[in-house]
């Protein structure tokens, strides 16, 4: 660059003279490493699934096993909701970025769609993660109450506090939430108004 | 008889050949611990390798490796601050805030790198890319083209880099021997 101070230039020469440990990968060892990388995302990915589809599994054992009719609700309630998480889970994974997309964003356009990424997870996780359980657990807390007469003087009670306290615990995560999706807007209105300027 | 385009593998082994010094450097700004920053080196290698599927030559290697390797390492920045807490800053920040070691002179080359090294690790990412692309002998221009950043704001960063670094790195030391 022109006009540059003599101590900027040296500093430029240690960064680009730092010594090397001289990496190169040869092309078989990349496609070999990629394809081990591909398959730990896969298998990470299929974990996942299987562990939602064993609680699907044991929630259908359940629905079979209990003639109540409101339990049968409750776990028909769990299993829909399983599968509709199970379903938003692979619809999310499936939306991260390609390869190609690496090169063709430049460094603002990627990190702001990563932050946009991020903030609608935050903001919508009641409607996808949380939300869909609440209904069937709901059905199951009555049903297990409605199921135990003999200790319905406490039941009530014993229902109220639990559903008091699990409102607090889901007001709570739904708030830090919404922080977590204000804090990351204002980084993405800081990124669009360094693109802003042309 | 025209000739046919490079195929993903050669397009990779020419950038790989060409850039594999700076891609390492890339690498130790965006992660301290060294057997992280290895498998940040790897992913940065696989990316480059899977992204070459889709070069068009819209633009030129150069950018596009400097875009692939900043983004994924911007990735691994995201994830990391997700596991662990990290306060990272702005270069206008760094500007107006002195730094307590400003009346020590880098001693020798591996004290100033090491001064660095501390520099650009504490930057916001969009930062990083700007002060490595300038520590890396990129021209305005180009450094536009990578991170996507206006002429008037790549300017602006560029003047508060040279302030930074003239501050912190007083004339006189011996890093440049």
């Amino acid at each position: 660059m022109a006009n540059e101070s003599p101590p900027n230039d040296r500093l430029r020469g240690v960064w680009q003279n730092q010594p090397s440990e001289g990496m190169l990968i040869s092309v078989d060892e990349i496609r070999r490493r990629a394809g081990k990388f591909q398959r730990k995302i896969y298998w990470r990915n299929t974990r996942e699934y299987v562990a939602g589809l064993v609680v699907v599994v044991f929630f259908g054992f359940e629905f079979w096993r209990t003639s109540d009719a409101l339990a049968r609700v409750a776990f028909a309630l769990m299993i829909a909701g399983m599968l509709y998480l199970l379903w938003q889970l692979h619809r999310r994974g499936s939306a991260r970025s390609l390869p190609a997309e690496m090169g063709l964003a430049s460094g603002v356009e990627f990190y702001r769609r990563e932050l946009e990424r991020q903030r609608d997870l935050v903001q919508s996780v009641w409607s996808w993660y949380l939300g869909p359980l609440i209904p069937g657990l709901v059905v199951l807390t009555v049903a297990s109450a409605h199921a135990n007469p003999g200790h319905l003087r406490h039941s009530g009670l014993f229902l109220a506090l639990f559903d008091f306290f699990a409102a607090l615990v889901f007001v709570f995560i739904w708030r830090l939430n919404r922080r977590a999706a204000r804090m990351l807007q204002s980084r993405i209105d800081e990124l669009n108004a360094l693109e802003g300027q042309r | 008889m025209p000739a046919q385009p490079p195929t993903q593998d050669e397009f990779y082994r020419e950038a790989a050949e060409t850039y594999h010094a700076a891609l390492e450097r890339l690498a130790r700004a965006y992660e301290a611990d060294e057997e992280v920053r290895r498998d940040l080196l790897q992913d940065i290698h696989i990316a480059l390798w899977r992204s070459f599927e889709g070069f068009d030559g819209r633009c030129s290697l150069r950018t596009w490796v400097y875009r692939v390797a900043h983004n994924t390492a911007v990735s691994h920045v995201i994830l990391q601050r997700r596991n662990k807490s990290q306060t990272l800053v702005g270069l206008e920040e760094l500007e107006s805030v002195p730094d307590l070691r400003e009346g020590e002179r880098a001693a020798d080359r591996r004290h100033a790198l090491e001064r660095l090294w501390e520099l650009v690790q504490s930057l916001k990412p969009l930062d990083r890319q700007v002060i490595l692309s300038y520590l890396e002998g990129l021209d305005a221009a180009s450094i536009g083209e990578i991170t996507g950043i206006s002429p008037g704001n790549v300017a602006t960063k560029i003047h508060r880099i040279k302030n930074i670094l003239a501050r912190r790195f007083q004339e006189g030391g011996r890093y440049g021997e």
